[in-house]
């Protein structure tokens, strides 16, 4: 398929492309590894005017460990590269294990963290050509007033893929946000909403600079699971990202952040709550699956049904928990 | 050839692909590696929707774009058709989403694409019949104007008495079983690029099984002398059964070309490649099966219906395929068989895998395997008990010279460890078999099915061996060097393959129905054996003695029982080709094969000479908490009657498991609304070569004595058994039947789930 023209813009400095940002508004794109978003402008979902490319910027290239504890990956970060920082791999496994799960080899030699983290949502309806669009009718998201995936929706509920989203969350990570004249650091569940076009609180003025990882306290515990169809190639049909302090058989902190199954990571409080009453126990593991269940919301069908996606939900649920609890669990996880 | 294995010097060893490294260096040329001086893009406008009526067409806009050479309509086609029952270009009607209605030709692609945005085509939309309970209900409007209703093409078939067959029976079960549409995904999109500059010369380069049928298609469809059309076929990626011939962009390109006074290329671009060929369409058989109490096999009773979408292409074959296949693999008294076609406004389907048989094996096996099981037979044995064998009479008087079902099922059993495992592997694991068969080449496509080969001998001793059957990455060329090297006595390296002008290469019909290895390779023999009689002629006056008692071996010439005298084969060759008379080695083969033709009133004939069987068992285990399927081993065993090339069959065998993997876990174009919800290679999954199981394969050889030193096929058999034995076995993990290809997660935990209550 071909892209759309455009103009093509690449600073040679973050404040030039906050400026061009600035002065470009919503006819400009932030240009990244541009995995998602060519293939989006192929597709002619987005056309913007302007791309400006930021994957070169040396400002958001840094990885470092700053003084209150976090460590600072910078949004320009390639795939590939992180994949394979075994610094990064020992204090934040789950993390890299995401970042492993992304696309394939040839993919994550292209993209960045940055536009994996603001990745746009999708759907069976949404994500095809436009001549395959044109056979029906207008959605929330194209312009219209029904939804094609959930039948009566009022709103779009378009998912998040993004196999690094959850993780984000469960790890309270936050996400530095810069536009021209002001730099903001957002808890990364704050960063994202529920809302199946507008799925992040940035403006089009906006850049991710990077994504600040809390180093761990040594009782901490992370997991990261992702069930699809195939090993690699292939968006997650759910995910799940956990975490948990455990001193003994006190469990506490415990974070269970549903991907790929809703318009945001989905953080499931009371499947958590049912683990730091009652421990890591069998019983309580098993109970904590079915909870998930029910505090899941709308669930937006892609090939598969609700009910199929809300059934992963309960097992991702006890898988990782059973991983955090220091059994191996059986994995969907991609490595391609 | 009646040489014994282990004889050969070339035949049956391990010979690496003589494309392999020129594809895995990127050398390899394609069809889109070709650029003509002031060659144009072309695009085609599709209809947006799966049913209605074209009110206008406006392309005035389109014409006045700079960059734009040529725009047709229906207007510029001279009523054109592309089959039966579809015009190149809609006049008045749309059938499907992706309708081919308008093109244009370009300077560049970004102007043609525009170009085509630019017409506007006003629409009035219909409703649409888009599954085949709909098109066969009786108030159900006729999606074409010329019929009645929607059946496109019923057939029946009946053999021996299947009512006193049923009589006989101490045990009959019926069963439902559906497969849903699937995609081929080709790796090299569909392709075109056509120079009809000039009013009386064509030529097409396009990625063909068969350059012989688009060649005299395009030629009498365009009103062309034969010998005015030139096919180019380079490198092809992939085909599996759907790049048999001509299809609508390739008269597309010719028309805008004609038009243009240029070459045209169109290429698909990615999510066309789902629109212009679907792979297989929906199949549902209804399968009433009849048995004797101790497992004896009696008569099958077939209803097939499959949709074949908006237009009939070449299913009308298909359909009669699996009526004369059904009881070509295990001995049965009778047997009855009603198919039907159901127009839709799908897009419309095509071949995938071997014609239809991949469902009805899946269909069969499924059930004759849920008939062992009442009955407490080993599915094993009760597939030995009723298999074909060497000399059988199929009732559809198919005659297997050659046989090795018993063998593939007894020897795939002993590697798998069927006898440990069956009925004893822990929960949720399962095993399980499943049988196949397939012609080897045959009449039907054709009144002949010809094939020809030249074999040019050059001076150091090397040959060039022409032929025009295509290579999509079976090997085949590889097979003829072998096959060539073999019988002129030298080595593969000394054999080089011209493949694919039909201005330079001999006739042959083409990489279909797995004709390849035994039709063109029984002319390679051919062709061989008349360049040595050419070559033995200076041998003979060298040394004094009968051209018949010459012997070419390993490089070298000599008389028959004086290797002392020998001298090289590139002497041989030079002193020919440098004689007085300056005599030309050119060796001329060609192959009919003498088998029957087809009655089409009973179906009833051998259409081909060999047949090739096999046997697959599968090993799996189900995840019960998320239904996700994983395929643990596979152990393949095919009667290839001789294995040419060793490392090519192993390659095919692998291939055709990972591909019948791919279409029993995880294929499925997902329909709604006339459209493939998933029309893309993220979203139709497609397996990676990381969900590739271990595979064991068994190389079983039955030297048929039609067949080129012995050799049947190995082209899409394999495939044949691969979904039932897949399906036999998570049936046998989950302890549910299953009866719906292909088996996702989804569905297996639903099965399980019912089970459970
Ligand atoms: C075949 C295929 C398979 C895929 N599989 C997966 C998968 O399994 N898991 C997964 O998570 N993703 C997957 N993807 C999506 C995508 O490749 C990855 O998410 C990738 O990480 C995106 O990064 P990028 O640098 O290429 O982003 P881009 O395409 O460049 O950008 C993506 C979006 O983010 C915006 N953006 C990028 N950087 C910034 C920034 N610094 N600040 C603000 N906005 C920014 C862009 O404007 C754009 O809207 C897949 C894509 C393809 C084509
Ligand atoms: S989820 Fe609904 S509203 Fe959103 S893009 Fe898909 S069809 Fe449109």
């Amino acid at each position: 398929m071909r892209l759309p023209r455009f103009e093509y813009v690449r600073p040679q400095a973050l404040e030039e492309a906050l400026s061009v940002l600035a002065q470009s508004g919503s006819r400009a794109k932030i240009l990244a590894g541009g995995t998602d978003l060519l293939v989006n402008m192929k597709q002619r979902t987005v056309c913007p005017e302007v791309l400006v490319s930021i994957k070169t910027l040396s400002e958001l290239l840094m990885v470092s460990s700053d003084a209150q504890g976090f460590t600072a990956i910078g949004s320009g970060a390639n795939l590939t590269d992180l994949a394979a920082n075994a610094g990064i791999a020992e204090k934040f496994p789950a993390f890299i294990q995401a970042v492993r799960a992304i696309a394939s080899k040839h993919i994550r030699n292209m993209a960045c963290i940055g536009g994996n983290v603001c990745l746009d949502t999708r759907c069976w309806y949404y994500n095809q050509s436009k001549l395959w669009r044109d056979a029906r009718e207008r959605c929330h998201r194209t312009g219209g007033s029904v939804c094609h995936a959930i039948k009566g929706a009022a709103r779009c509920h378009a998912i998040n893929s993004s196999d690094t989203a959850p993780v984000l969350v469960a790890l309270d990570a936050k996400i530095s946000v810069m536009k021209k004249g002001e730099n903001r650091l957002i808890p990364a569940r704050q960063f994202y909403c529920d809302d199946g076009i507008r799925n992040t609180i940035l403006e089009p003025s906006a850049i991710v600079t990077a994504i600040h990882l809390p180093d761990g306290n040594g009782a901490g515990r992370s997991a990261f699971i992702k069930l699809s169809m195939r090993r690699g190639i292939d968006f997650a049909l759910c995910s799940i990202a956990a975490r948990a302090n455990i001193n003994g058989a006190g469990v506490t902190d415990v974070r269970l952040v549903l991907g790929s199954i809703a318009s945001m990571p989905i953080v499931l409080e009371k499947a958590a709550q049912v683990i730091m009453e009652a421990g890591l126990t069998q019983s309580a593991i098993e109970k904590a699956g079915e909870v998930a269940r029910t505090e899941l919301g709308i669930i937006t069908n892609l090939f598969t049904s609700a009910g199929y996606k809300r059934q992963l939900a309960g097992v991702l649920v006890k898988q990782a928990l059973n991983e955090l609890k220091g059994k191996t669990a059986k994995r969907g996880g991609a490595k391609a | 050839m009646a040489k014994k294995a282990g004889h050969y010097t070339v035949v049956g060893t391990r010979q690496p692909r003589l494309d392999g490294a020129l594809k895995a260096s990127g050398r390899a040329e394609f069809t889109d590696d070709v650029v003509l001086p002031g060659m144009l893009r072309g695009k085609i406008v599709r209809s947006p929707i799966p049913s209605g009526k074209i009110l206008n067409i406006d392309t005035s806009k389109a014409e006045r774009l700079p960059g734009v050479r040529a725009v047709i309509t229906y207007k510029d086609t001279n009523g054109l058709m592309s089959g039966s029952d579809k015009f190149l270009l809609c006049e008045n009607m749309v059938h499907f989403f992706g309708d081919e209605v308008a093109a244009v030709a370009a300077v560049d692609e970004d102007t043609a694409l525009e170009a085509a945005e630019l017409i506007a085509v006003d629409y009035e939309p219909l409703p649409p019949l888009l599954s085949m309970e709909e098109a066969m209900a009786a108030q159900a409007p006729a999606l074409h104007d010329f019929m009645t209703d929607n059946i496109a093409d019923e057939v029946t078939m009946s053999f021996g008495d299947p009512d006193q067959a049923f009589a006989e029976s101490d045990y009959i079960r019926e069963d439902e079983f559906s497969v849903q549409p699937t995609h081929s995904a080709f790796s090299e999109h569909h392709i075109v690029l056509a120079d009809f500059s000039l009013p009386d010369r064509l030529t097409v380069w396009t990625p063909i099984q068969s350059s012989a049928i688009i060649k005299s298609s395009m030629a009498s469809n365009l009103g062309l002398t034969d010998s005015s059309v030139r096919i180019v076929n380079l490198h092809t990626g992939g085909a599996f059964c759907g790049r048999g011939g001509d299809k609508p962009h390739h008269y597309i390109a010719a028309l805008l070309s004609r038009k243009a006074g240029r070459p045209v290329k169109i290429m698909c671009t990615a999510d066309e490649e789902f629109l212009v060929y679907r792979g297989g369409g929906k199949y549902k058989f209804k399968l009433r099966t009849g048995v004797k109490k101790d497992g004896t096999l009696m008569v099958m009773d077939a209803d097939l219906v499959h949709d074949c979408g908006a237009y009939m292409e070449t299913q009308f074959i298909l359909l009669r395929f699996v009526g004369s296949n059904m009881q070509a693999l295990y001995k049965m008294n009778a047997s009855r068989y009603l198919g039907k076609l159901i127009y839709t406004n799908n897009p419309p389907y095509f071949f995938h895998h071997g014609a239809g048989l991949v469902a009805m094996r899946f269909a069969i096996d499924s059930q004759l395997n849920l008939i062992a099981g009442e009955l407490g037979i080993d599915p094993v044995d009760f597939r030995f008990k009723n298999a074909v064998e060497k000399g059988y009479i199929t009732p559809a008087k198919f005659t297997y010279a050659s046989c090795g079902l018993k063998e593939c099922i007894t020897k795939a059993a002993r590697k798998a460890g069927w006898k440990k495992k069956y009925g004893k592997l822990p929960a949720y694991r399962g095993i399980g078999i499943g049988c196949g068969m397939l012609r080897s080449g045959g009449k039907g496509m054709y009144d002949h099915d010809n094939s020809s080969v030249f074999i040019k001998l050059e001076e150091a001793g090397k040959a060039a061996l022409f032929t025009g059957l295509p290579d999509m990455g079976q090997g085949s060329h590889t097979t003829m060097a072998i096959i060539a090297a073999e019988t002129l006595g030298i080595r593969i390296e000394d054999i080089k393959v011209v493949a694919g002008d039909t201005d330079v290469t001999p006739y042959d019909v083409g990489a279909i129905s797995q004709r390849g290895t035994f039709t063109t390779g029984n002319a390679t023999i051919n062709a061989a054996l008349d360049a040595k009689r050419q070559l033995a002629k200076t041998a003979a006056e060298k040394f004094g003695v009968k051209p018949a008692v010459i012997i070419f071996q390993d490089r070298k010439v000599y008389p028959k029982g004086s290797p002392e005298k020998a001298v090289s084969f590139e002497d041989i060759v030079y002193a020919t080709l440098h004689s007085d008379e300056g005599r030309y080695v050119m060796g001329r083969g060609f192959y009919n094969p003498p088998s029957g033709q087809s009655d089409m009133s009973k179906y009833e004939a051998n259409t081909a000479l060999a047949y090739s069987f096999g046997a697959q068992i599968a090993e799996v285990e189900v995840d019960p908490e998320t239904g996700m399927v994983k395929l643990l081993r596979m152990t393949v065993a095919h009667d290839v009657g001789r294995a040419i090339n060793v490392l090519g069959v192993e390659g095919q065998l692998d291939g055709q498991v990972f591909s019948g993997m791919g279409q029993t876990l995880f294929e499925e174009c997902v329909m709604e609304g006339g459209q493939v919800l998933n029309p893309s290679l993220l979203d139709y999954k497609l397996p990676r070569p990381f969900e590739v199981p271990e595979i064991e394969r068994i190389i079983v050889e039955t030297s048929d004595p039609y067949g080129p030193f012995g050799a049947k096929e190995v082209g899409q058999g394999p495939i044949q058994c691969t979904s039932q034995a897949i399906a036999n076995a998570v049936s046998n993990a989950i302890g549910v039947p299953i009866k719906e290809l292909p088996i996702t997660p989804e569905r297996v935990l639903k099965a399980i789930r019912e089970k459970a209550g």
